[in-house]
Formats: structure tokens, sequence, C-alpha cells
């Protein structure tokens, strides 16, 4: 009987194979590594390895780098893009803006589809959706014979003000698709009917360079599945924190281009909601970067604003994630001026840090914390021995010595300045949303973020910290938990007190029509079904809009005025009640509810960790060296309550536990560590 | 009772804070900073400033800037600080707590009227410690003309709304009558009014960020780290100074051309000097003040002499310690770069600001060849103004146009083509569905013109060419703020020059007419249509050496055309199949052409220039043979000729291009 719920996470280095048994409300991880050639042979041989019989499987979600991969690599099959002439390079000439201001050698890349195959037809609708000038069939019939000859196998239809009127556009799509029957067709009113050419066109080009290849992929892991006897849908996770079947991600791949990430920031959101917690900050810290993601009242921030590269916008809503290049490989030096810098360059697999005796010879943060005796020289069970008296050198040679610091002092140094610059990248995540980190939880994960969570919070006054039971997989659990999810919208321009509410309610209505359609469309039950309205607002005159949550009903646009007025005050910090308020964009989130694992917590709780594994002496900065007790996770039982310091190992990860805070093992496994003295708390 | 902090006379030798301290308070500057720019870009109602046409700053109690936003516009940098000094001075002792001070004078150190600054004291146990600054660029400040951008204008008048420092916060309380006062001698006083809120809000996350570092880590830490901060920067240039040779470096680049004195460029030299205790230029020597508005104050001369040199140095932060390790002689007032009270001075940015940039960029390509680059091309605006006609209301319109466009070609790759000016690599150009909602002109194309690009072993960036055609509308008058319409934007090493800037209007047609690249008030009527291009960057080293493979790439691209190929590169390529990218480059075509084109463009470029002039007005010889073969400069429209403005391109062309060929 299908009892069991699979999750794979696709990494760069491992693919972490994550299993739920419902029958004993058990977890249990496996990681194998990647396959980056063919990632679905890591997929399948994680399966095998840990020993899933698929025809027990009752529900099967996998996050993927596919997508991601092929727009940085830029393997794409052989693409076209159909515009309306004279505006083919909108994707060239994009906003004109470079990433770098001041370097003038750091270019943007180049598009994705190049001008060679990008191609004109004449054809011209206007601002209003009037059409000023119908589409010249016999052109568009020519093109198509052109790019048969040139064997394109996938083409991006990409028309001026299509948004307004798409009637010139899904003709020239009727067109090619009677003349290449074979080929994929993505048009950009079809795949986001909004304004703005360069970036609906960049998201529709996106779609369709990516159609082809992510579809294939997705197609051959369905079949594999099912020939081991998966008997339900392949769910993926897609960039918006929902998941996708194979039938939609065939219409909209190009959602699949931050499956990786949203899948950390999903973990993230519901270990909050298990510890209690509306508002989290949720960081995971790898080897080379971090990912920051907020929860705020138990829901994850959505962006529009989103690209794998700068300048190439990929604008369907996705999970705000701001990634910074602070990870357990990030390299300490001295700059010219003679001061001390954390990042962003990493010493990555190779050479690695100084300790892992590869080659490397800068210090990273992993060398402090070895040095600082934070981490223990064994490392995942035993799988690799690290050498501290290589980290001591490096540390000692590169940053200790030249400022005349003790190597403990420059390890620690190393260390506060990693954790600052965390600490500032939440500051931009939150307080710039207007919230007060105070208000929040950290949730640590990753590799590294067990090892440095207690301080990042000390350093933005978060009172509680969460580690996971498995921080180094908690990727995987995220897999776990996802919806099926579609984002819709429509574009709506109008002053808000001027407009007949009966118009924006059928707009909406037309709207859930087609959400419905599309979840019936992935086997969503109608009972599971649940739409969610939101409406895009701004001041007459302001450029970005607030999206607020809109009701049902004659009084809700009335209502929903009211809380962008709320809003634009919390997040701003000014309202202007007078001034007219614009409706901008109507937005649609349509949901099917997929069954959850039902984690149970532990009942019997237990406040002695009882004795630890072992004591090391652990430099804790101001606090000095300290005689530590290192306890082993996996004996530490529910309930288990202790004061800092202290070091707890995993397999996948060490947690410090610093002086000045109680640690506690809830019901769920997770490390809950409570902060002391947050006031007076300039550490160091 | 306040009490001004001064900066010490003698900067401290070494750092006094850890560390550690000083790279976690410097790295909070820069969010504190970043954190203001965010807000600004998520709540101001100027489509210029949501075009990131704004700067944020945070300036220690002397009004030295300590930190810049990392994504300000690069035409701001270095006037933060003498905005916020002129509030000192006029202010003094009488600044509290709960103040904010609006400034946008351009002859106290500001840009031009369009950016105005909010500037917000900051205070720490009844002392100042810093201010928070936020400069926009509001979309019209007055004037005589809509976005206050009045190309005829010789003096300040009839340019817009001149703000000496005044409060429009006085301790936390609103002066509802300074603001009203403010945006009512504007055309968009709504718009401007919640600018006017947006910014001054923005400086408060700057001071509440700020505070909390001074709760954590004590006030005397924070304002010393703010010190260091700056000294940690001066350190940086000087050190890397250190590996550079010393010597003196001269250019000279122009202006078009000064209406009050007939027809000839306008020369604005620069001289640097590196002599081991800082970067020195002397800008003394340049032309007297234009009568257009094409003019320099201090401030924003300064501002490009920081923003060009900053340019060979991207990783160091922007602060006054960088002003400080810079130092510049721009001469004395009346010159077009340092204009002075009254003269006009809102179209410098289209004038002296990039001039002074690319000459700087040539200077320091001899000093750092591995970061050189020819000149980019020039910044411009098309302003369409007249009533809508589309609704009954007839509401007044403005379409307010700028390109992105090529830069200069480099030493070991092409230029960035299609890239905003380099006056603000981050400036936005909006998109065509935005403008065609808000405008009734209708965009005809927005594409990438075929052979804009100056050619050279690595040819420029290419230009754009936008088209547009007035749909429903009358009363309607057109603008134009560029420059480089004569003073072509040029190459170096042996490179050539691109195109000319310049409007058309209706091309093609019996009523064809060249506008030029800078007038006023042109009056134009529905299915009139304009068109122009923006230049490409100007090509780095010897078309002859540039490879026919990479040629015949762009070809199929579409950037070169087969004809130009051979004109510019002397590359001969035959079309097989163009629907499958198919051409034959012929190797010895190529080789004879090459050597027929080394023998004779020495003297192409010494052929009498009338002749020349002549041959194209019947049509015989082509507008970019013109220029990148013959270094002749006409006007582009009649085809009359520009003798002294060809005597001195001329010149110029010897010098970037000439002197470098082998033969």
């Amino acid at each position: 009987m299908a009892n069991l719920r699979v999750a794979v996470d696709v990494g760069g280095t491992f693919t972490d194979v994550c299993i739920f048994d419902d029958e004993t409300q058990s977890m249990r991880v496996t990681k194998v590594p990647s396959t980056p050639h063919d990632p679905m042979e890591a997929v399948m041989s994680g399966v095998r390895r840990a020993e899933v019989n698929l025809a027990d499987v009752s529900l099967f979600s996998h996050g993927t780098t596919v997508a991601t991969n092929a727009l940085i690599t830029r393997r794409f099959p052989k693409a076209a893009m159909v515009t309306t002439r004279g505006f083919r390079d909108a994707i060239e000439i994009g906003d004109g803006t470079k990433d770098d201001l001041w370097d003038a050698y750091n270019d943007v890349s180049g598009p994705y589809i190049r001008r060679r195959d990008r191609f004109e037809v004449t054809e011209r609708t206007d601002y209003a959706g009037n059409i000023i000038t119908e589409l010249d069939e016999t052109e568009a019939r020519q093109l198509a014979a052109l790019l048969r000859k040139r064997g394109v196998t996938t083409v991006a239809v990409c028309f001026l003000n299509s948004y307004a009127n798409p009637a010139n556009e899904i003709r020239m799509r009727e067109i090619l698709e009677e003349e290449l029957p074979d080929t994929a067709i993505s048009a950009s009113a079809e795949i986001l009917p909004e304004i703005f050419e360069h970036d609906r066109f960049n998201t529709t080009v996106s779609n369709a360079v990516l159609a082809p290849l992510v579809t294939g992929y997705v197609d051959r892991l369905a079949t594999e599945l099912k020939a081991g006897g998966y008997a339900g849908d392949l769910l993926l996770l897609h960039s918006g924190g929902g998941s996708m079947t194979p039938r939609m991600v065939k219409r909209y791949p190009v959602r699949l281009a931050a499956s990786g990430i949203a899948a950390g920031a999903i973990a993230a959101k519901h270990v909050a909601a298990q510890c209690g917690f509306e508002n989290a900050v949720g960081l995971d810290m790898g080897g080379t970067s971090t990912d920051i993601c907020l929860v705020s009242g138990g829901e994850l921030r959505i962006t529009k604003e989103w690209q794998v590269e700068y300048g190439h916008p990929i604008v369907f809503p996705s999970i705000e994630v701001l990634t910074i290049g602070a990870g357990g490989g990030s390299l300490a030096h001295l700059d010219i001026a003679g001061s001390l810098r954390n990042g962003p360059q990493s010493a990555g697999a190779a050479p690695g840090p100084a300790c892992y005796n590869t080659g490397g010879e800068a210090p990273t943060n992993c060398d402090a914390n070895v040095a600082m005796n934070r981490l223990g020289t064994t490392l995942a069970g035993g799988a690799r021995e690290l050498d501290r008296s290589l980290s001591l050198e490096a540390i000692d040679r590169v940053i200790g010595k030249p400022l005349g610091m003790s190597t403990e002092q420059a390890a620690h140094a190393i260390v506060q300045v990693a954790n600052a610059n965390m600490a500032d990248a939440v500051r931009l995540v939150s307080i710039r949303r207007g919230y007060d980190p105070r208000d929040f939880a950290l949730i640590a994960f990753g590799g590294a973020g067990a090892l440095h969570g207690a301080e990042v919070a000390r350093e933005l006054s978060i009172p509680t910290v969460v580690v996971p039971a498995n921080p180094g997989v908690t990727s995987a659990l995220g897999c776990l938990l996802v919806d099926i999810r579609h984002d819709l919208s429509l574009m709506y321009n109008a002053p808000a007190n001027q407009v007949d509410p009966k118009d924006v309610e059928a707009e909406f209505a037309a709207l859930e029509k087609e959400a419905t359609a599309r979840l019936r469309h992935e086997g969503v039950a109608d009972e599971d079904a649940m739409l969610q309205r939101e409406i895009s607002m701004r001041y007459a005159g302001q450029w970005r809009s607030l999206a607020v949550p809109m009701g049902q009903g004659p009084g809700a646009l009335q209502q929903a005025v009211q809380t962008f007025h709320q809003q634009h005050e919390k997040e701003f910090a000014f309202s202007q009640e007078d001034q007219p308020v614009e409706i901008y964009q109507l937005g649609l989130s349509a949901i099917g509810k997929t069954p959850k694992p039902g984690f149970v917590p532990a009942t019997e709780l237990t406040a002695d960790p009882g004795a630890p594994a072992s004591r090391r002496e652990v430099y804790f900065g101001a606090d000095g060296w300290v005689d530590t007790p290192v306890y082993e996770r996996s004996l530490l039982p529910a309930g288990a309550t202790f004061e800092g310091p202290a070091i707890i190992d995993q397999l996948d990860s060490t947690t410090v536990v610093p002086p000045h805070t109680t640690a506690e093992i809830d019901g769920w496994g997770n490390i809950r560590i409570h902060l002391h003295n947050l006031e007076n708390s300039s550490e160091g | 009772m306040t009490q001004i902090i001064q900066t010490p006379a003698v900067r401290s030798s070494g750092p006094a804070l850890d560390p550690v301290t000083f790279e976690v308070l410097k790295n909070a500057f820069a969010t504190s900073v970043d954190l203001m720019s965010e807000q600004i870009l998520r709540t101001c109602y100027s489509f210029v400033i949501y075009s990131r046409d704004f700067s944020s700053a945070l300036c220690d109690a002397a009004g030295n800037t300590v930190m810049q936003g990392s994504g300000d516009i690069a035409v701001h940098v270095g006037t933060l600080h003498f905005q916020c000094k002129a509030v000192l001075e006029q202010f003094g002792t009488d600044i509290h707590d709960g103040d904010v001070f609006a400034i946008n004078d351009p002859y106290r150190g500001g840009t031009h009227f369009n950016d105005v600054s909010f500037i917000r004291p900051i205070f720490s146990g009844g002392e100042i410690i810093g201010f928070a600054q936020n400069k926009g660029h509001w979309a019209d400040i007055g004037g005589n003309v809509p976005g206050s951008f009045d190309v005829n204008a010789s003096e300040h008048f009839g340019e817009g709304l001149r703000i000496t420092p005044v409060r429009v916060y006085s301790k936390h309380v609103f002066l509802h009558d300074v603001a009203q006062l403010l945006v009512s001698n504007t055309r968009a006083p709504e718009q401007a009014m919640g600018d006017l809120h947006a910014q001054s809000e923005a400086t408060a996350v700057c001071e509440r960020e700020i505070l909390r570092l001074v709760e954590k880590y004590g006030k005397d830490t924070v304002v010393t780290a703010m010190q260091e901060t700056q000294d940690y920067v001066e350190r940086i240039v000087l050190r890397q100074l250190e590996d550079l040779p010393r010597g003196t470096w001269e250019t000279t680049d122009y202006l078009d051309v000064d209406p009050g004195k007939g027809e000839g460029l306008v020369p604005i030299k620069i001289k640097l000097t590196l002599d081991g205790t800082g970067i020195h230029y002397d800008l003394s020597e340049s032309a007297p003040a234009v009568a257009t508005f094409l003019n320099s104050g201090y401030g924003t001369s300064h501002s490009a002499i920081y923003a060009g040199t900053k340019t060979f140095f991207p990783e160091v932060p922007l602060n006054s310690g960088f002003y400080a390790a810079v130092q510049a002689e721009i001469g004395e007032e009346g010159s077009v770069v340092n204009a002075g009270w009254p003269h006009a001075v809102t179209g410098f940015c289209s004038g002296p600001y990039e001039k002074i940039m690319n000459g700087i960029f040539e200077l320091w390509s001899q000093i750092m060849p591995e970061r050189a680059m020819a000149c980019a091309f020039n910044l411009e605006y098309l302003l369409v103004g007249g009533r809508d006609a589309r609704t009954s209301e007839e509401n007044y319109f403005m379409w307010y146009d700028w390109m992105a466009g090529g830069w200069g070609g480099r030493s070991s790759k092409d230029g960035s083509s299609a890239t905003a000016p380099v006056f603000g690599p981050g400036l936005a150009v909006q998109p065509v569905e935005g403008q065609e909602r808000l405008s009734p002109v209708l965009t005809t194309k927005h594409e990438i013109a075929i052979d804009s690009a100056g050619p050279g072993r690595f040819r420029g960036g290419l230009g754009i060419e936008k088209g547009g055609m007035l749909t429903d509308a009358h009363s309607t008058v057109m603008s134009y703020c560029c420059d480089r319409s004569r003073s072509i934007t040029w190459g170096i090493e042996g490179g050539l020059p691109s195109i000319p800037h310049g409007v058309w209007l209706n091309q093609g047609t019996e009523d064809e007419r060249f506008l030029g690249s800078i007038f006023s008030s042109v009056p134009i009527q529905p299915g009139d249509v304009f068109t122009r291009p923006s230049a490409g960057g100007g090509g780095f080293g010897d078309p002859l050496e540039r490879t026919p493979e990479e040629v015949l790439e762009d070809i199929i691209d579409g950037y070169v055309s087969i004809d130009r190929a051979a004109a510019d590169y002397g590359v001969v390529i035959e079309e097989v199949d163009a629907e499958l990218d198919d051409y034959r480059i012929l190797a010895e075509d190529t080789e004879a052409l090459r050597t027929q084109i080394r023998a004779s463009r020495r003297g192409w470029l010494e052929e009498d220039a009338e002749a020349v002039a002549a041959r194209y007005r019947e049509g015989t010889v082509d507008m970019l043979d013109v220029i990148r073969r013959h270094g002749v400069i006409l006007h582009w429209g009649t085809g009359e000729l520009l003798e002294n403005s060809t005597t001195q391109y001329r010149q110029l062309m010897q010098r970037r291009s000439a002197a470098h060929w082998d033969a």
C-alpha cells in the first residue's frame, strides 16, 4: 500500500531524498552525489539507495535546478523570437542599465535569443488594444517557412501591447502551429499578460528556450517513476512556492527557474509554523552563499522582480530570497587598505578551506570555526577529517599577524564580520518592508547555518533561534510540503473610486474560471481547490504598486483600498488617505491542496540532556576559552534543556549554543536557542 | 543648543577602531544608505526618479560624505556633500532634531534644478552626528518649458525654481506653507508633494539605522567610524597610486558649438597629473560659458571628475575620502566648466559633464591600458509636449524620452551596446508600452542601429534608433537636449568615430528636416514622424586589424552591413544564403582592399573638405565616409561645410586615430 511520501531536492553537490512514512510517522533522509550531466540519474539512484519501492509511494515531489542551470549555462535548443516590426531588439536593449555601475569591463550578459534568431512581422496594436495594423498573414507564413528551414524547435511570439489585446499574437501562434506542428510555441499574452515589453518578452523568451529541455526532463522522469510503479502525479516545485504537474510544466516551464531556492524557504516557513512563530527569518547558509527569506504573518514574501542573470527578468511571482556571498567557504582577507573583509569570494569545493588539506591556503569561515573548536575535526560522521593546524596557520598568516591579533582573536574576528554581513542582509530584507527583526525568530539551517545562527540572532536582537532536526537537508523537507499552485494576473488600470465594483468582480470571476480549469487539468478535486484574490494598487502618480488581499462581494474593493492605505503606512512610514488610489493589476492564486505529512510531536519530554559525548575548550570572544560539553544530537531527548555554552554534533551539521543562552529540544526535534541579555549585547 | 563636530584638521595616522567594529560599521553605513534608496524606489512619484535618477548619502557632522548609495546615479556623485555643507553654512547652529531641509541650488554645488535634495540632521545626545540625504530628479520644477529643460535658456531665471537651503520640517512639524510654495512652482504640484514626502521619509530610514548603531556601539565609536570610513577610502586610492606611473597627461574634448560665437567646436581641456600625493586635474584652460544651457556649475564639474576617475577604481566606496584624494582646479567662474550664477546650467549633463568623463577615460586608458575605453555616446533627452486629444479633458502631456546607446571599444573587447549613458549607468530607459499609455506618441521603432558602432580592432558598442509618430494631439512642440552632432563620438588608439547625434523630422519624405542635436519648441503636427539615433561607441584600435571572422559574426547579427564591412574594415564578404546565415569571406579580396585602404587613408583625411561636402550634397559620398574617412563635419541636413569644426575634428582624428595606424 502507498504509505510513503518522497521528496527529492537536487542541489549543486548533493541530491537529497527525503522520505516520510505515514504509517510510522517517521522521516529519513538519503544523500547521493548530484549528476549534473543528467540530474535524473541521481534522483533514481537516490530512490534506489533509500530502498524505496515506488509502488509504495503516494506522493512524489521534486525540486529541480534543471531550468536554472540551463539558463546559466545557456545550453538551449534552436530557438527563435517573432515580434512586431521595429521591436526585435527589446530583449537586447532591455532597460539599458548595467548591474555593475562602475566597472566598465563588467557587462550585462547578452539576451537568451541572439539577434540573428529574432524576426519581425508587420502588425501593430495600440495601447488601448485597437489593432492599427492587422497581422500580415502572407508574411507570417513566409516567416514560418524560414523558421522551418532554419530548424527552429521552439518559438517565442512577442507582440507589442498584446497584453491589451492578444488577437494578433494569437493569430501568429495559430499560423506557426499550423505550419510547424512539432515546434513549441510560447505567446507572451498567454504566458504572462502584463504591461512592459521587456519584462513580458523576456519571460516569454525564457519560457521558450526552456520548453523542450524542461518538458523532456520532466516527461522522462515521470515515465521512469511510472515504470517503477508510482501511480500518482509527479509534482514539480516552482518558483512561487507551489508545485505543478508535468501537464502544466509543458506550458510554463519558466516557472521552474527558481525551483531549487524555493524549497528551503518553504521548509523555513514550515518549521516556523511548527514552533508557533508567525514571523521568521530563514537563514540557509551553505558552502558558498546564504539564502535569506522572510516569513511574515505565516506567509513567505513573494516578489515579481526576479532573474537568474541581471538584465533578464522573469516576472512570474517568486518567493523572495536574498542570496549573499557568505558561506562556510567564504574567504577572509585583508584588502589593500589593510581592512578585514569576509567573502564574497569562496574557496568552494576546490581548493576548499585550509583545514581540508586539499590545497586551500586562505582562511575561510570554516577554518575560523575549526580554530575556535566550534567545529570538530571530524565531519559527516567520519567522512572527512579536518586538519586544525592548517586552519591555525592560515588564520595566523593572513589575518592574525598583520593585525597583531592572537590566532583565536583573529578567528573570532573573521566570524564576527561574516555574522555582521549576514545580519546586514537580514536587515535589508526586513527593515525595507517595515518589519523589526526583533519580532522574528531565526530559522537556521543549511550546512553552516547552525554554526552561526545564534550569533547572527544576537547581532539582530532576535530572541529565539530554531535549528530544525536535519539542518543539512531541510530543503528536501520543503519539497514534501507544497501544494499545487498557479498564479494568474490581469492588468486593470483604473482609479479605484471610479470603477464599478461589479466590473472588478466580473474580471475576478473570469480569472477564477481559468484558474479552476487549470486545477482540474492538474487533477485537483474541487473540494481541495482554494482561490485567493489579490489586488495591486498605488497612489495616482506613483510608479510601484502594492498588492493587498481582496475579498468578495460589494464592499470588497472599498475594504481593499483601506488595507492599501494601512499597508503603505506600515511599509513606507507614510500614507495619503486624501489622495486618489489607482488599481493596477488583479491577481489570483489557485491552490490545490495536497495531503501533508502528519508530523506528530513527541509527548514524552525529558529535561535532562544526559551526559555529553565529550568536552572541549571552545573560544567565545569576550568569554574567552570555555570548557564546553559536546552533545550528540541523536542522543538528546525531546524536552532536554541546558544552558550554553554547548556544541551539538550531528551527521549533517554542527550547532553552536553560545554562552548566555538556553537550549531546548522541542517535541518536533528542533533545537530552540533562547538568547539572554539581548539589550546590552555588544558582543566581542 | 547644537554643536557641530568639526572634521579633525589633521587626519589620524592610523585607525583607532578595532578591525571588526570598523568593518561592521562601514558595512552598516552602506546598508543604511541602501535602505533609503530602496524605499525611494518604491514610493516615488517622479518617473525620472523611478528610472533611478536619484541618490542617497550619509554625511558626517561637517557635511562630508561618509557613504553614498551603491546604486546611485553617477551624475550625483560628489555633489551631495556640497549640498549638505550649504545647509550647514546657511543655518549654522539653527539646526534641530526633526528638521528636514530642501535644496536644489546648482550654484551651491547642486546638479540642476530638477534634482532636489532632502537633508535630515541626525542628533544624538543633543548634538548633530551626521546627516541623511536623498536627492531625486523631479519630473518638473517649473520654468519656461515642461520638464524644465529649456534649451534656449542662457540664464537660470527661466529654467525653474531655485531652492536655496530651506526648511520643510521644523522640529518634527511639517511646514505646509513652505512645502506648498515649493510644489506650486511646478507643473504637477501633487506629484511634487508626493516626492517631497517620499524623499523626506526615506531620510528617516537612514536616521533610524544610525541611531540604532549609536545605541549599540556608542556615539563616539560611530562618529569615529564615520571619519575612518573616509580615511579608509583615501588610503585605498593612495595605495593604488603607488603602483602607477607619475607624470602629466592632457587631452581636449569638445562641445558642438557656442551659438554666441558662431560655428566651431568648444574646447574642454583636461590635464591630469599623478605625483604620488594624489590625483590632480586642471580644467582651467577650458572655453568660456556658452550661450546655451550646456554649462556646468562647479558641483557637476567635480562630479564628472570623480565619476570619471572612479571608473578606473571600481571597487572603491564613494565618499569624501575619495574626494580628498582627487583634487581639481576648475579655474575662474564664467567658464563652461565653472559657469556660476546666473548662467543656465540645466543641460550640463549633455554638455561638459560627459565630455569631462570621456576625456578622463581617455587619459586613464594610457595609465591603465587594461581598463582602456574609447568615447561613449552622448546623453540625450527628447521632449514632446502638448495637449492629449485622446480624451475630452485634453490634458497636458509630456513625452520625455532618453535612450541607451553604445559605449567605447576596449583594449580586450568590443564596447557595450545599448547601454545607459555614462552619466548614469543605472538610468533605465522607459518601456514603450508604458509611454504609449501616457502620451499620444506611437513608437515606430526601437531597435539597434546598424553600422552605428565606431569601427576598430574592438569596435564600439552599438547605438539605437528610436522613431515616433504624433497621433491625437494638438498645440504640440518638440525640444531636444543633446550634443555630439559635430563633436562626434571618437575612437582611440587608431579606432574610428561612430555616428552623429541629431533628430530628423519626416526622414525620407519631401518634408525631411534635420533638426540637429539641440533645439527648442519646434511645432509638430499629428502624423509627423521623428526619429533619432543614439551614437555607438568609438572604436578602439585599427579596424583593419579586426579579424574577418569577427566582422562576419557582426554581419550575421545585422550589427554591420556588408557595405560597411568593406568600407570600414576592408573585409569583403559574399552572401551565400542569408536565410541560413551563410556568408563567405573572400580572403584575397580582403587582403587587396586592406592594402588599398592602408595606402589611401592618410590622404582621405587631408582631402579638400569643401569638395567632400559637395559630393555629400550631390549624393556621391555617404555620411559615414564623410566622417570616418575624411573627418569632415557638415550640417547633416543641408550638407553645408562647417569649416572650423572640420579643422578641429581633423586634428582630433589625427591624434586619436591616424597617429596609431601602422601605415
